[in-house]
This record gives structure tokens, C-alpha cells and sequence, in this order.
């Protein structure tokens, strides 16, 4: 089955040179990964970092694309707090560059921050789809930095016109699928943490199999248990196909042959 | 032909899991291509003394051969020679089961002195369960950590001769007590990143690591693939698959 990785790091604390990108190119063939989308190494300055450090991490992401342009489209990761001239320049120099098909938001701030509001205008003004970093703060806390499901939902609900992914199935949970659940314009993708039984089922049955993303999290995570679980899930074989392939060819309009 | 050495039995409270009948467990089991399981009860968890999930647990597996029954005994309780004596007397026994965290103890309490003797006396393998969930999902009101690397080092210490099985451990706990005690083996359904085992081997021997999938609380078949799609000697499967588990409980 072909599958495309939604949320990968293959860039993460190291350099993104030919021999190390084409180790992470053979990684995921090896799975059935025709194609990885790149968010970039987001925690190498910190939570938030700067306007230079942001074009830094955005350049290694573009010479991920640039030297494999059938295996990775690459997100552009922004940092809300820097405010709209920065949110905006950034956004228009990646939008430039071949390859970029998304934004990817990390943990400078909350969803639910007013500073979000020039990530939509960005999204909106180069027709971006917005990977949000989620997880439940129950028990992490830190919401100041951490988006909870809640605070990803309502940013999706401020903006139905702009295309969200909340990111990890597993760090959002249960109550993450049901915060979701009346976005139509948000999606989740199922990286993040061990692979809880039942929540694969869960999330195609509240959001139905069309707004379910297969993401890893590489290189945290190992492909063969994030895929086995889609595998081992009790869904439809169509199902299984939007979750692995189609939804995110379509949302990012990814033309693979 | 696969061995799992971390399977419970029984509802969990906190998340929708299957509840399945000792049958139903072995067939889902087998869907993954596991033959064999050592098999606990999550009752004995949260009960105030295990026996009724013991109890459970033996009666489930009666009829099904491919699972293999491993009561958890609390030996904080002032009662657990009885546990482990009615355990005895329930079925053939390969090992027991400890939860520190869950059951209140320090792996330096007393009472684990005789507790360890009565099982060497007895010729039963001890699993320690490290941690049953990623302690960022838990339920809000369970403020339960996964037992700490210096406590299990401590324990590790203080039984030389014991080789004790640690369930639910994560790789970098095993790569902290590694360079320092080899009387321990780790069941790796806790253990990942991206080539896991790949990375895990130089560290750790393969002839101590074997597989658990923690069914049903995590994917049988994501845990069981993590395995299978390793790129790892055969041989090193064939050890972690299996032969480690049949070798160690004598199955």
C-alpha cells in the first residue's frame, strides 16, 4: 500500500546534506512511503525562535525538497509571536521556493493566541494549509506554549476558512477527536506517542476516515508501529487508504504517480 | 511463531479497550501472528488485594493453552505467601508479576527479601512492571509514575542472583542501567523511536530483550511490527520474537 508520512523531522539535529536526507528517503521506502511532508527541525533554537533562526530552519527544510522534489514537500515552520510583517515575509519567501505547500506552528504560543491571527492571513493570502502542534495539557500543563485540542478547535472555529491539522492523534486523544469533531475545516494527523488501541477507530468514527491524517513524527517515532497500528485498526480497507494516501494527497494537493 | 510477554486481560478503567474472553484474546492474538502470551489480569491493578483478578485470570485461560497465566502477587500485603501459594495450587506457574507504583512499595521495602527467596525457592521468573501507560495520557486523578531508573538499579543491587524481566521500560532506561547490571532482560513494548531496536542492539544484547505488545492497551499489531519490520539479524528477531521467552519461563 503507498502510503504518505504527513509529519516528519527528517532534518532533526542533524544536517541536511544529500547522504543523510537519501538515508531518510530509503528509511521510509522501505515502509511503503512514496513521500514525506518535512516540517522542519522546530525545536533547534528553542521554543521560540527568532526571524533569522526561523529562515535558517526553513532553508534546511527547502534543500530537503529541492534535492528530493518527488519524495519531500516541505511545511514552513513560523513563530506567531514575531508578528505579522515577520509572520507575512517569512510565509511569502517560502511560498516562493518550490516544494512548500504548508505552515507548520510549534509551541511559541498557544492556539488560542491573538498573534494566530496573521498565521490565518498568511494561510489564507498563499493558500496554506497550518500543521498545529497539539496535545493535551491535562497532565503537561504549559499552556502557555502547549496547544491543548481546545485551543487548536477554537483557533480552527476563528478561521473556518483556513485548513488545519491538528497534530498528534495520540497526545490529543479521545477528547481531542471530539474537539474536532465540529471543524469541518480541521483535520488530525495520527503521530504522537505509543500506539493507544482504539483511538485510530475512535477518530474515523467521529470525524469520518476523511479527516484523518497518517503522520509518524520520524524520527521519534517508528514507522513500523505507527503504520502497523493504521494496519491493525478495525476500519475499512478504503478507510485504511484515506488515512495512508488520499487525504493528504488531496488537502495538499500532491500529484504522485 | 511469536512470543508476547505483556498481555493483559480485563477491562481498563480509564480507556475503551477490549474486554475479551481468554478465546477471544488468543484468536486476536493470533491475527498478529502471536502463538504464545504470558497473560495478567488488570484487575489485580486496582484491587485492594490481587487475588480476585488472579482468580479471573486462571479461570479465562483454562481453556486456552496459547496463554500462559502470570498472577500479580503484592507482596506489601501481609498476605502474600497465601497469594502465591493459591496461585500455586491454581495452575502451572512460569512467573509472577510485581506493579511497585501501582501497589505502594519501594524496591527497597523489607518485605522483598523473603519475597524473592519464596520465588527462587519455587523456581518462578519475576516480571516487573515499569509503567502500564505513557504517564502523559493518563487519567487526570492517577498520578502515577513509572517506577524510577534508581529504584530498579537498587533492586537490581540488592537481588544479584535474580534476572528479573522489566515490562513496560523505556529505551533510554534501559540504555541508563545497561552498563551497569546484566541481571536484568526488557520486554520492549515501551522502547521507541525510529529504528529502535536497530539502535537498542549495540547497547543491549539481544539475548535480553523480548517482545510485549502490552495488548490491549496498545496496538497488538503496531508493537508486534516493530518487530517484524526491524532491520536486525535474524537471528536477533528470532531471539527477541521468541526463543528469549521460551528460554527464560522454560515454555
Amino acid at each position: 500500500m503507498r502510503i504518505i508520512d504527513v509529519h516528519t523531522h527528517p532534518v532533526f539535529g542533524n544536517p541536511a546534506d544529500r547522504v543523510h536526507l537519501q538515508r531518510w528517503v530509503d528509511h521510509g521506502r522501505r515502509h511503503d512511503i512514496v513521500h514525506m511532508i518535512v516540517l522542519g527541525d522546530v525545536l533547534l533554537y528553542g521554543a521560540t525562535p527568532n526571524a533569522e533562526q526561523l529562515r535558517k530552519i526553513n532553508n534546511d527544510t527547502a534543500t530537503a525538497a529541492r534535492m528530493f522534489p518527488d519524495y519531500f514537500t516541505a511545511f514552513c515552520y513560523l513563530n506567531p509571536l514575531l508578528g505579522e510583517r515577520a509572520t507575512m515575509a517569512e510565509a511569502e519567501r517560502c511560498a516562493a521556493k518550490p516544494g512548500f505547500r504548508g505552515i507548520k506552528l510549534e509551541i511559541a504560543n498557544n492556539a488560542s493566541h491573538s498573534a494566530m491571527r496573521h498565521v490565518a492571513k498568511a494561510a489564507r493570502t498563499f493558500h496554506l494549509p497550518i500543521l498545529q502542534h497539539s496535545w493535551s495539557t491535562v497532565n503537561i500543563r504549559d499552556r502557555q506554549h502547549q496547544s491543548d485540542p481546545e485551543d487548536t478547535a477554537l483557533f480552527a472555529r476563528r478561521f473556518p476558512d483556513v485548513q488545519i491539522i491538528m497534530a498528534h492523534l495520540t497526545g490529543i486523544g479521545f477528547r481531542g477527536v471530539l474537539e474536532a469533531k465540529d471543524c469541518p475545516n480541521l483535520f488530525v494527523d495520527t503521530s504522537g506517542g505509543f500506539p493507544e488501541e482504539g483511538l485510530i477507530e475512535f477518530a474515523v468514527e467521529h470525524l469520518g476516515a476523511d479527516r484523518v491524517l497518517y503522520g509518524s513524527d520520524l524520527p521519534i517515532r517508528e514507522n513500523s508501529v505507527t503504520i502497523g497500528r493504521i494496519l491493525g485498526a478495525n476500519i475499512s480497507a478504503a478507510d485504511r487508504r484515506k488515512l495512508l494516501f488520499t487525504n493528504t494527497a488531496r488537502l495538499l494537493k500532491l500529484n504522485l504517480n | 511463531m511469536l512470543i508476547d510477554t505483556n498481555v493483559n486481560l480485563g477491562p481498563w478503567p480509564f480507556t475503551p479497550v477490549p474486554d475479551r474472553t481468554g478465546p477471544e484474546l488468543a484468536a486476536h492474538l493470533a491475527t498478529n501472528g502471536i502463538r504464545r502470551a504470558l497473560v495478567s489480569h488488570f484487575g489485580a491493578v486496582f484491587l485492594p488485594e490481587p487475588m480476585p483478578a488472579n482468580r479471573k485470570l486462571f479461570a479465562a485461560v483454562r481453556r486456552s493453552p496459547a496463554l500462559i497465566p502470570v498472577p500479580v502477587i503484592n507482596p506489601a500485603l501481609r498476605n502474600w505467601r497465601e497469594q502465591l501459594a493459591e496461585c500455586r495450587d491454581s495452575a502451572p506457574l512460569r512467573a509472577v508479576k510485581i506493579l511497585p507504583n501501582y501497589h505502594r512499595y519501594q524496591l527497597g521495602a523489607a518485605h522483598l527479601e523473603p519475597f524473592m527467596a519464596a520465588l527462587a525457592d519455587a523456581k518462578l521468573k519475576l516480571i516487573l512492571n515499569v509503567r502500564l501507560e505513557d504517564e502523559r495520557h493518563k487519567y487526570f486523578a492517577l498520578r502515577i509514575k513509572g517506577v524510577p531508573v534508581p529504584e530498579l538499579a537498587r533492586f537490581l543491587r540488592r537481588f544479584p542472583r535474580h534476572h528479573v524481566l522489566f515490562a513496560g521500560i523505556y529505551k533510554g532506561e534501559v540504555e541508563k542501567l545497561a552498563p551497569n547490571f546484566t541481571n536484568f532482560s526488557a520486554e520492549i513494548s515501551f522502547c521507541e523511536t525510529t529504528n529502535c531496536l536497530e539502535l537498542m542492539l549495540p547497547k543491549f544484547p539481544a539475548r535480553r530483550l523480548m517482545l510485549g505488545t502490552c495488548t490491549p492497551l496498545l496496538s497488538t499489531r503496531g508493537e508486534a511490527d516493530k518487530l517484524r519490520g526491524a532491520r536486525i539479524p535474524a537471528r536477533a528477531k528470532a531471539l527477541i520474537g521468541a526463543a528469549n521467552a521460551r528460554r527464560f519461563f522454560k515454555l
